[in-house]
């Protein structure tokens, strides 16, 4: 447990001062800062059924799919390159402190980005709204959202590390991290989009489809709904993830 | 009462240690020791294994078969355990670019468990030894010369004071002066820690260690310390002889004291011959050669007996069949 404090303040220390931190914060924040604007400007437009909040929120898997790969990428894979994990891995520290230390580290930095994207919407309720209206972003559903992005962010995370943990390349890393990410995210929505009740030899699926839907999750979080399934399912995941994770610097060779 | 641990027999076992690549043998029934206190020099050509073999000792790869421990825990059962008696400084001594000397120096006492008291002062210590204060310890580690580095990765194999140092080619990169620096180093570890140290610079090896073990394709050749060696692998002494005489006046008259005695020509000029005698190792003629040839009414003008270096050992044993080393 000593290692891993010690090795989890290396590791905050060490994003903190990474230029690719810095570089995947920019990323996000303007990212984020565009979509909330065209979300605005939309919905000064025409009546809308999502507040400008959900509508960015649901874009949720923009970030994800851009921005996370770039922090999860260096955290394996350039030190097994470059050699200093298998140095690390001479001192007592197990592999396990080592990989839930550069985890936690790395969902930290990603909810503090988060964190940092609720200033639009703070400053435009700030500057455009008036008290009790909600109509710019009800803080409810904005909280709710966080806190997904915040659950479903430990596996999404864990996904990422255990990409960076197969590979000696960054970017092979990045791309793996991307694709993987980019089908957990559409898989539930694809399923959702199939008939599968049509099809009756499908009918098996009908059941894990229900619980693979990441946008369903975002909304029922975004709505208040507290359903213990989704937390079980990026609990179970990251877990697995971060087990596999442990298995591949503890087999490297 | 907090007893003193007793002293192991022996601070590193290697036991008929083998690793396989598929159908590669790197290392193959590998069995050597090295004594608490020791300095033990770990020669073979390139490619012979010696990396695998630390690499496994240090716990960062796992062997095939066979057992290594370090003080007396096993590397493969207990790997935490044997990483608290051991520092291991591997051959292209990886660190990391984006941290200052002293910032790396303090994670590692961290996290190989110097107390919490006396981290500082651990690493003021090491800093001091290895000339890094004055130079370097304020400096990023990307920006240091690889001289510096390798005393960077030098100054961490000593932070925690362990009981057994491997270094793998720990003076490769670094000028005469720095490469006497470190020699005093290592020497100075005499006695205090058990040293495993790796290095293609034969000359270091034969200044700095008691003993060596030669290995050649993954498999022990010899082992011992140099002055045995010297005995078992070289089985002649040889003297280079400067004269008038010719061969077989010469040859004629080292018979007369050594029946087994051989001549063999080497370049001459000026006029003079130049010859490389040689004797059995244990012959008395070792002691009476040069009396033996003046009244034998050669005249020399040189004589002197040819010293054999760990580098003629090195040869010659990697030149024998891994078979014929003898076990420890």
């Amino acid at each position: 447990m000593r290692h891993f404090r010690t090795l989890l303040a290396h590791e905050l220390r060490s994003a903190a001062l990474s230029w690719n931190t810095w570089a995947a914060g920019g990323l996000f924040l303007a990212l984020m800062g565009g979509i909330h604007f065209f979300a605005l400007v939309e919905g000064s437009r025409a009546p809308s059924d999502r507040t400008p909040v959900e509508s960015t929120l649901w874009f949720f898997w923009l970030p994800l799919l851009c921005v996370l790969p770039l922090l999860t990428m260096r955290t394996f894979a350039e030190e097994r390159r470059s050699g200093t994990l298998a140095a690390l891995l001479t001192t007592p520290a197990s592999a396990t402190a080592v990989v839930w230390a550069k985890f936690l580290s790395t969902w930290i930095v990603w909810v503090v980005f988060w964190l940092l994207f609720t200033l639009f919407p703070f400053l435009t309720v700030q500057r455009l709204g008036t008290p009790g209206d909600t109509r710019l972003g009800d803080p409810s559903i904005l909280w709710g959202g966080l806190c997904f992005i915040a659950i479903s962010g430990l596996l999404h995370v864990a996904i990422g590390i255990l990409c960076s943990c197969v590979t000696r390349s960054s970017a092979l890393a990045a791309l793996l991290a991307f694709i993987s990410l980019l089908a957990m995210t559409a898989a539930g929505g694809a399923m959702e989009s199939l008939p599968i009740e049509s099809w009756e030899w499908l009918g098996w699926l009908r059941e894990p489809a229900a619980h693979l839907r990441t946008f369903g999750h975002l909304q029922d979080f975004a709505a208040g709904i507290l359903d213990s399934r989704p937390i079980i399912l990026y609990g179970t995941g990251t877990l697995l993830c971060l087990g596999l994770a442990v298995l591949s610097v503890e087999g490297q060779e | 009462m907090n007893e003193a641990a007793p002293l192991p027999e022996a601070a590193v076992v290697a036991e008929k240690l083998t690793k396989r690549y598929g159908s590669l043998t790197a290392v193959e029934d590998l069995t050597f020791s090295v004594a608490p206190g020791e300095i033990v020099g770990f020669l073979g050509p390139n490619g012979a294994g010696k990396s695998t073999t630390m690499r496994i000792l240090s716990g960062t790869m796992s062997g095939t078969s066979g057992r290594a421990s370090i003080w007396g825990v096993s590397v493969a059962l207990d790997p935490a355990g044997a990483k608290r008696h051991l520092a291991y400084m591997p051959e292209n001594n990886p660190l990391p670019e984006d941290l200052r000397v002293e910032e790396y120096l303090t994670l590692r006492a961290r996290l190989k468990d110097v107390d919490p008291s006396r981290v500082g002062e651990r690493v003021r210590k090491v800093m001091d030894d290895c000339d890094l204060t004055r130079r370097a310890s304020g400096r990023l580690i990307g920006q240091l010369s690889k001289g510096f580095r390798q005393r960077v990765g030098i100054a961490d194999a000593l932070l925690a004071e362990p009981k057994v140092v491997i270094l793998d080619e720990p003076t490769i990169g670094l000028d005469p002066h720095q490469i006497l620096g470190i020699r005093d180093l290592i020497r100075s570890l005499r006695g205090k820690m058990a040293v495993l140290i790796s290095s293609h610079i034969l000359h270091e090896v034969e200044q700095v260690c008691d003993k060596v073990v030669i290995i050649n394709r993954g498999r022990l050749v010899a082992q011992g310390r140099t002055e045995d060696l010297r005995r078992e692998l070289l089985p002649e002494v040889s003297f280079t002889i400067v004269t008038r005489a010719d061969e077989g006046t010469l040859l004629a008259a080292c018979r007369t004291i050594e029946a087994a005695a051989t001549v063999a020509a080497l370049p001459s000029a000026d006029g003079w011959n130049s010859f490389r005698i040689s004797l059995p190792t244990g012959s008395p003629a070792r002691e009476t050669l040069a009396g033996a040839l003046i009244a034998a009414g050669i005249s020399l003008r040189e004589i002197a007996e040819d010293r054999f270096g760990l580098e003629d050992i090195f040869l010659a044993a990697t030149r024998r069949t891994p078979g014929e080393a003898r076990r420890p």
